[in-house]
């Protein structure tokens, strides 16, 4: 595999940063090199944050995503949408919630932007607001194809208390199905 | 070769575990980004060795309990962001010149003053140097990997007890918060790697703790072992009590300078890399030496020969070998994420002026493309 270089944008307070430590752990037990990095504001909530994920077969020195090189984003707050969005490389894919961030037609022509209601999903239909880092873990592992799913939903599982493991099952599972809906 | 394991963590979580290992059985502080996690992870760890973590009422309550507990003899830490250093200074002079042992993790933020809390920054290199008022030569290592988080914490608390007084371990909110593998030693091995304090053998009435030889540091029992003796930041005499008598005081301040400088050798450690074939020197530490390896290999592939020199220990700094380098180097170019803090030292200690400076101070991380461009632009 090459090079997979992700980043997931919401605002402090969402979760998004479990999901990267969840990519870079289960790169790692695959035997290759994750990276997670955060980066957030001093807004303890509200604020800006970006997650960076980096997952490579070969030793990753520079621990952040370079600006054009990242393939997949995915964002659920306007204001990180806006602020990172130019890092992705032309064609990238950019997953946002519809609800949430509103992309120029620009954008539309730049990237494959594709609309997705993240939070609704985890809310409405998995029962759980908590869940949507869930959620988008499964949405961009089905877009990047980055690692077994058998493996990331273990480690992901590994990483929540056991009272939870259904309702994440849940939350994996109607990623992926909006995911490849998407698709079509 | 000591046994390694494989571990998934950050920088912050390393260093708490690091201190548990190497026999650490106190912690005081109070949180502060982007070090809280140390704090979160040791408050965890403490109380299942049987050691004790406390959350004091301000960062200068935190290394005052620190040092109190290593005054009664235990391996003790601290770990806050430069803010809490800067409260911390007035008891750091106390240890230094009562010579206690101790750990304090800087997890370096943003500047002056509250600055950029939750960004990066190395502007706290000079501070470290002299946190506090006064003749005495610090201890500073500086973690540039997530593995060394671990292990320059674990090598903090062998040197805070081999010379007696704190030792700073440097981190920067990239290393503390990045969330990666690291290869780092087994707990057994670095059991086996503890050096503990000396031990004074000899009768209580016969015991002076200061009256040592003029490179050695104080040989402090424990307290509450029937050995009296006074600590105090006046100057003091053999048994630690307060003098102005002429020649104590001289020898006093010069035994705290010839005890870290008569044994540099101990404490010194670098890096080299891709160094033996260069024609350009790029210097740098901490988190911005992630950013220059990328960007010497970049350049290599361009076939422009550049390494890296990456100091670890950075107080003292290794002068001889800036020495060596600047003599064989023309070109160097020093990388630092501060306005020039270390560049001082290096141009110092090679006794040239001509080197080319790479700065930043918005918060922002080098990106291995501010490096490759500077290089070529300047060379």
């Amino acid at each position: 595999m090459s090079k997979i270089v992700m980043r997931f944008t919401g605002v402090g307070g969402q979760g998004v940063l479990l999901a990267g430590e969840i990519f870079a752990a289960a790169k790692i037990k695959a035997g290759g090199y994750g990276v997670k990095t955060a980066t957030y504001t001093s807004q303890v909530r509200g604020g800006p944050t970006v997650v960076d994920i980096q997952l490579d077969d070969n030793e990753i020195w520079y621990p952040y995503a370079i600006d054009g090189q990242i393939d997949f984003m995915l964002s659920v707050a306007d204001k990180s949408y806006q602020l990172f969005k130019s890092g992705v490389k032309e064609g990238g894919t950019i997953v946002i919630d519809p609800n949430l961030v509103t992309p120029s037609d620009e954008d539309r022509k730049k990237w494959n932007i594709v609309e997705i209601p993240i939070i609704t999903i985890a809310k409405e239909e998995v029962g759980n607001v908590i869940t949507q880092s869930v959620v988008a873990l499964a949405i961009a592992n089905t877009y990047t194809k980055a690692l077994d799913e058998q493996l990331l939903i273990d480690t992901m599982l590994s990483k929540v208390p056991a009272k939870v493991h259904d309702v994440n099952k849940k939350a994996y599972e109607l990623g992926k199905k909006y995911a490849l809906e998407s698709m079509k | 070769m000591s046994e390694l394991r494989e571990v998934i963590s950050s920088g912050n979580d390393l260093a708490a575990r690091a201190a548990v290992d190497a026999g650490c059985m106190f912690f005081g502080g109070y949180p502060l980004t982007p070090s809280s996690e140390i704090m979160h992870t040791i408050s965890d760890l403490l109380p299942k060795v049987g050691g004790a973590a406390i959350q004091m009422e301000d960062e200068i309550g935190g290394v005052a309990a620190a040092i109190g507990a290593g005054m009664s003899g235990v391996r003790t830490l601290t770990a806050t962001s430069g803010p809490g250093i800067s409260l911390k200074a007035e008891n750091l002079g106390l240890a230094q010149m009562c010579e206690v042992p101790l750990v304090v993790i800087n997890v370096m933020r943003g500047g002056p003053s509250t600055g950029l809390p939750t960004r990066v920054s190395q502007g706290d290199i000079a501070q470290a140097k002299n946190p506090s008022h006064g003749d005495y030569k610090s201890i500073t290592l500086c973690a540039g990997t997530l593995a060394e988080c671990y292990t320059e914490t674990v090598r903090a608390f062998n040197l805070a007890d081999r010379f007696m007084q704190p030792v700073f371990v440097l981190l920067d909110e990239t290393l503390g918060h990045m969330h990666a593998k690291a290869e780092i030693p087994t707990a057994e091995t670095v059991k086996k790697g503890i050096v503990p304090r000396k031990k004074y053998e000899g009768k209580p009435e016969d015991y002076r703790p200061y009256d040592v030889a003029q490179d050695e540091p104080a040989l402090l029992a424990p307290m509450f072992q029937g050995y009296r003796y006074n600590f105090t930041g006046l100057h003091h005499d053999a048994d630690g009590f307060p003098t102005e008598e002429i020649e104590t005081c001289r020898k006093l301040i010069d035994r705290l300078f010839r005890k870290v400088e008569e044994h540099k050798e101990e404490i010194e450690s670098n890096e080299e890399y891709m160094l033996d074939d260069a024609e350009i020197l790029l210097i740098g530490y901490g988190s911005a030496s992630l950013a220059i390896k990328e960007a010497v290999n970049s350049l290599r592939e361009e076939g422009i020969k550049v390494g890296l020199f990456r100091p670890i220990t950075l107080w003292p700094s290794p002068e001889k070998r800036l020495y060596e380098l600047g003599q064989k180097f023309d070109k160097v170019l020093s990388v630092e994420l501060n306005q020039g803090q270390y560049l001082e030292e290096i141009q110092r200690a090679m006794g040239r002026k001509d080197i080319e400076k790479l700065t930043k101070t918005n918060g922002r991380p080098f990106s291995p493309a501010d490096i490759i461009n500077k290089v070529k632009e300047v060379f």
